[in-house]
């Protein structure tokens, strides 16, 4: 585990939010937290680039917004997926881990 | 805090307001995680804020997505909006099938009559010339008002050796020729233009070459440039066919180019172009050629005018012998407004009577709709309720009114389409150019105005006349009779205006039919039945002594006379019912013009002696020609209109005259007086006419009377033409009775077309007020009912629905016959025999209109009368 985070590419930062919301409605909050948590620090996003990730998808009508209370009965934005933006996810996954096995092989045979 | 909780998922807010909130949300959870986690409020604050990043850049960026996703929103929201209201319009147009048929079948036709009309007018007057420049061409012509006569060859001749500010100029003249290629002999029409006539109109030849300057020297070979179609269909379309020779009345032509296929009104439909050769003139008549010339880019021309004024000055004194009207001078006139010349009378009628039913049946569409979208007040009353707003409503109807105007428009598109091409083959007669007649971008837009305008008539009035009154009051009247007070008020107006302009258009449509009744009436003079005509025109190379073309024409007479049927045979120079033989000015000797003065002009006929007798003319006074006076040729017989013209209180007889201002020449006298014949059309006036033997010239006209019907002998003229002479075709073959019929062609038509229009617009005036009037009945059941109840007659109810229906009618006519006094003053030109403010014609349509709507008025006062007020009221 390096000490410095790596920085990340704007399509992958949005198929990574697409993937927190496939488990249902949640706030930006809880999105950056989720992140946070299962990368452990290695990736380093920033909240600036996950909310401008939440709008961009939103207007794509990948993902839906709506205002609703939070845990702490906060008013919130919450996002879901849109059925495009669950096809979108499910392809963006198969080309994920495509271009990974890719990159790995040549790795690993060289 | 708790107030605003409770608006929170109800609450719109601007996509700004939104962003900031959610970010700050973001930063304070984010805040209250880290003091949780022991951190004082000031580092958790600026913590929070190093984790999140660019927040400035943040906010624009997902305001600017926001808001793009937002307009995209809208528009597609606001369009499935309409489209859902298109949806609803024409599922609800489809359950009035006989409604919206009405409606689109009158307005169609209207919106593509007036387009048709229209295209005629744009092509005619609106659009330029189709030649290169056109608006600096223009047309010279020798100016005696009211008369513009051409050149002579003696006057272009003069104006080509001055130097003029004309930049380029050209003289042409029309003659028909026998073509023969070796088989057939057929007369060709052909234009004799001088070498620099296409240069003049920026035409060049597709093939072969321009005429160039030593064509037109006299004793160069001829020469002639072929049409676009005559090069196609008599020389194979072949490009070997310049520098072959074409036969023509006998004498060879070079064909050295071909023109392009144009639509040109001085260059179309001629077949050939054949090159002008002048020869100085021994006289300076006669006047047969037309002038055209090119001015420069921004010439001043009223200095050109004074050049012609002052060349002609120049000119007069040289020819003084055989020319004496010195107020005659020469002027021009833009090019294009002596091709269209006065068509403004007809194409302002007939646009006008189009664009005028157009219009009513946008006021029936109107009225009719007013009265659909009343019955539905309460269903818009319901929408309104339920949050529709005024303007949401207006929509809607609109919409559903902007349909029918597409529907119409699309039936316009085929009637304008096939209008143009009826006008394209007989609006010849009305308009000029209509060989021009064609789909520009200026109709495209004319059409859509008229759509649009549609529309918007019979859309925005019953829209704006059923939301005008408030929801609550059209909700809670079950029945609609009093809200709709102001509808019926505006429908009554609708149908007045109807039958406002149905009037001068059916006043129109009379004087019309009147005049061509008139013209049906007129007395041509002789017994038109049994006579044949046709035309003739010898091969000019074989017959160039006098003595050829006599014997010719003296052979033929003798043959053709002995034929079976045949009771009499002339020739001349002129036809009844419009072919004038020729004009001619002479001075005589009683009343000579005097130095300066205009000598007068009358119609001018070279005949054979037979030609009074197989006519039918009178004698009235003296005697006819005979074949003694044909070697002098100086005895003239005149008719009754000439001799009351110059000799009003004493005989023509013996009356001297020298004709076509040659003073060396011998006397000519008048020996005989006979009956009018009609020469220049049935709606002339008889100005005058002389007739005197003929001279020999290669083109007659042949008049034979016949026993039986004249056609059946028209094959055995021809045979006895071709075995004489097969060079020399028989053409133009027709009766008289024909021809006079072809001359009433063209007043015919118009009036036809206008009457068509006139009973249109009254059908649909009366469709209006029987509309009216049975909603009319419909609405006031009860009232009458009551009335009834009370001891009121039938008569009285009858008289009721009557009165209040032809209150509306006669307002109109009324309104109308005032417009029509107004107007036909204007077609004064069209009219003969009738004048403009004709009495007969007035009372006649005015009687009838309101006749005709007395019918549709007393249908509905008929229902009326049936209604049993014991059954309506118990029903209340």
């Amino acid at each position: 585990m390096s000490s410095n985070p790596l920085p990340l590419l704007q399509g992958t930062l949005d198929l990574l939010v697409l993937r927190c919301l496939s488990g249902g409605a949640r706030h930006g909050y809880a999105i950056a937290s989720i992140v946070r948590e299962q990368t452990g620090g290695d990736l380093s996003i920033e909240d600036a680039a996950l909310y401008q990730s939440l709008h961009r998808l939103h207007r794509q009508h990948l993902v839906d917004a709506e205002w609703g209370p939070s845990e702490n009965n906060r008013r919130a934005r919450f996002y879901t997926l849109t059925s495009a933006g669950r096809t979108r996810l499910r392809e963006e996954t198969a080309n994920w881990r495509r271009y990974a096995r890719a990159v790995d092989a040549v790795l690993v045979g060289a | 805090m708790e107030r605003r909780k409770s608006f929170w998922y109800l609450r719109r807010r601007s996509v700004e307001s939104d962003v900031d909130e959610e970010l700050n949300t973001h930063l304070e959870m984010r805040i209250e995680e880290l003091v949780q986690s022991g951190m004082s409020r000031d580092d958790a604050r600026r913590e929070a804020m190093r984790q999140f990043g660019d927040l400035e850049g943040t906010r624009r960026y997902c305001r600017q997505q926001d808001q793009t996703r937002e307009n995209v929103m809208q528009r597609t929201l606001s369009f499935q909006d309409v489209m859902q209201d298109v949806k609803i319009g024409a599922r609800s147009l489809m359950r009035v099938p006989l409604l919206t048929a009405t409606i689109i079948l009158t307005v169609g036709v209207g919106m593509g009559a007036t387009t048709a009309i229209f295209s005629a007018i744009d092509a005619a007057i609106l659009r330029p010339l189709p030649y290169a420049n056109a608006d600096r061409l223009v047309r010279i012509y020798t100016d005696t008002k009211p008369y513009k006569f051409r050149f002579s060859a003696v006057d272009y001749l003069a104006f080509t050796e001055q130097q003029t500010r004309f930049e380029q100029h050209a003289t042409f003249t029309d003659r028909s020729v026998s073509f023969s290629n070796g088989e057939v002999a057929e007369l060709l029409r052909t234009r004799v233009v001088s070498w620099g006539f296409f240069k003049v109109l920026g035409i060049n030849p597709v093939i072969g070459r321009d005429f160039s300057e030593a064509d037109g020297r006299p004793g160069t070979p001829p020469v002639a440039l072929a049409s676009y179609a005559f090069w196609q269909q008599r020389l194979g379309g072949r490009a070997d066919a310049i520098g072959k020779p074409v036969r023509l009345d006998g004498a060879d032509y070079t064909v050295v180019g071909v023109m392009p296929a144009s639509n040109g009104p001085i260059e179309r439909r001629y077949d050939l172009f054949l090159i002008q050769q002048f020869t100085p003139p021994p006289r300076k008549g006669p006047f047969f050629y037309s002038v055209i010339a090119r001015l420069p880019q921004g010439a001043n021309r009223a200095l050109a005018s004074d050049e012609l004024h002052a060349m002609n000055r120049a000119l007069f004194p040289l020819w003084k012998a055989s020319y004496q009207d010195e107020k005659a001078t020469w002027s021009m006139e833009d090019l294009k407004t002596n091709l269209v010349g006065d068509v403004r009378a007809i194409a302002g009628l007939s646009l006008a009577a189009v664009a005028l039913v157009w219009l009513i049946a946008c006021a029936n569409a109107s009225s009719l709709l007013i009265a659909r979208v009343n019955g539905r007040r309460q269903e818009l009353a319901v929408r309104a309720a339920l949050g529709a707003s005024r303007g949401r409503v207006i929509r809607y109807l609109l919409v559903e009114s902007g349909l029918l105007a597409i529907g119409a428009a699309i039936l316009a598109v085929g009637i304008a389409y096939s209008g143009m091409q009826l006008l394209q083959t007989l609006g010849a007669t009305y308009f000029p150019r209509t060989g021009e007649i064609q789909f520009t971008s200026t109709l495209a837009l004319v059409m859509l105005a008229l759509a649009v305008s549609s529309a918007l008539l019979f859309g925005l009035v019953p829209a704006l006349n059923v939301t005008g009154g408030t929801v609550d009051e059209s909700l809670r009247s079950s029945r609609s009779t009093t809200a709709s007070a102001g509808v019926r008020r505006m429908r009554r107006v609708l149908v007045a205006a109807q039958f406002a302009i149905a009037t001068p258009l059916l006043i129109v449509a009379g004087l019309l039919l009147a005049s061509l009744d008139q013209l049906r009436h007129v007395d041509l003079g002789f017994d038109t039945q049994q006579l044949l005509v046709g035309s003739i025109r010898l091969p000019s190379a074989q017959y160039q002594q006098p003595e050829r073309m006599t014997a010719f024409w003296n052979e033929l007479q003798r043959r053709i006379e002995g034929l079976p049927g045949v009771a009499s045979v002339a020739f001349s120079d002129g036809l009844p019912p419009n072919q004038v033989g020729g004009f001619n000015n002479f001075d005589l000797e009683d009343h000579p013009a005097g130095p300066g003065g205009s000598q007068p002009v009358t119609s001018w006929l070279s005949i054979t002696p037979s030609y009074m007798r197989t006519v039918g003319l009178k004698l009235i006074e003296g005697r006819l020609l005979d074949e003694h006076d044909i070697p002098l040729g100086l005895s003239l017989v005149v008719d009754r209109a000439w001799a009351k013209r110059f000799f009003p209180n004493q005989s023509a007889v013996g009356k001297r005259l020298k004709n076509g201002g040659c003073t060396t020449c011998d006397w000519n006298v008048v020996v005989g007086v006979v009956s009018e014949v009609k020469y220049g059309g049935l709606d002339q006036p008889d100005m005058g006419a002389v007739y005197q033997t003929i001279s020999p010239v290669p083109s007659l006209f042949l008049i034979v009377r016949t026993n039986g019907d004249p056609l059946s002998v028209a094959p055995a003229v021809r045979q006895a033409v071709r075995q004489l002479e097969p060079a020399a075709p028989l053409s133009n073959i027709a009766t008289i009775d024909g021809l006079v019929d072809q001359s009433l062609v063209r007043p015919q038509s118009l009036s036809m077309l206008v009457t068509t229009f006139a009973a249109v617009a009254l059908l649909l005036s009366i469709i209006g007020i029987y509309g009216v009037m049975g909603y009319y009945v419909q609405q006031h059941v009860k009232e009458i009912s009551i009335r009834m109840a009370l001891g009121g007659s039938r008569n009285d109810v009858a008289r009721l629905v009557i009165g209040h229906g032809m209150a509306v009618v006669i307002s109109g006519v009324i309104a109308g016959t005032a417009i029509a006094f107004a107007a036909t003053r204007l077609m004064r030109t069209l009219l003969f025999g009738v004048g403009a403010a004709d009495p007969m014609t007035f009372a006649g349509v005015t009687t009838m209109m309101i006749a005709v709507a007395l019918m549709a008025c007393a249908l509905p006062a008929w229902r009326a009368m049936r209604v049993q007020p014991a059954a309506v009221l118990r029903n209340e």
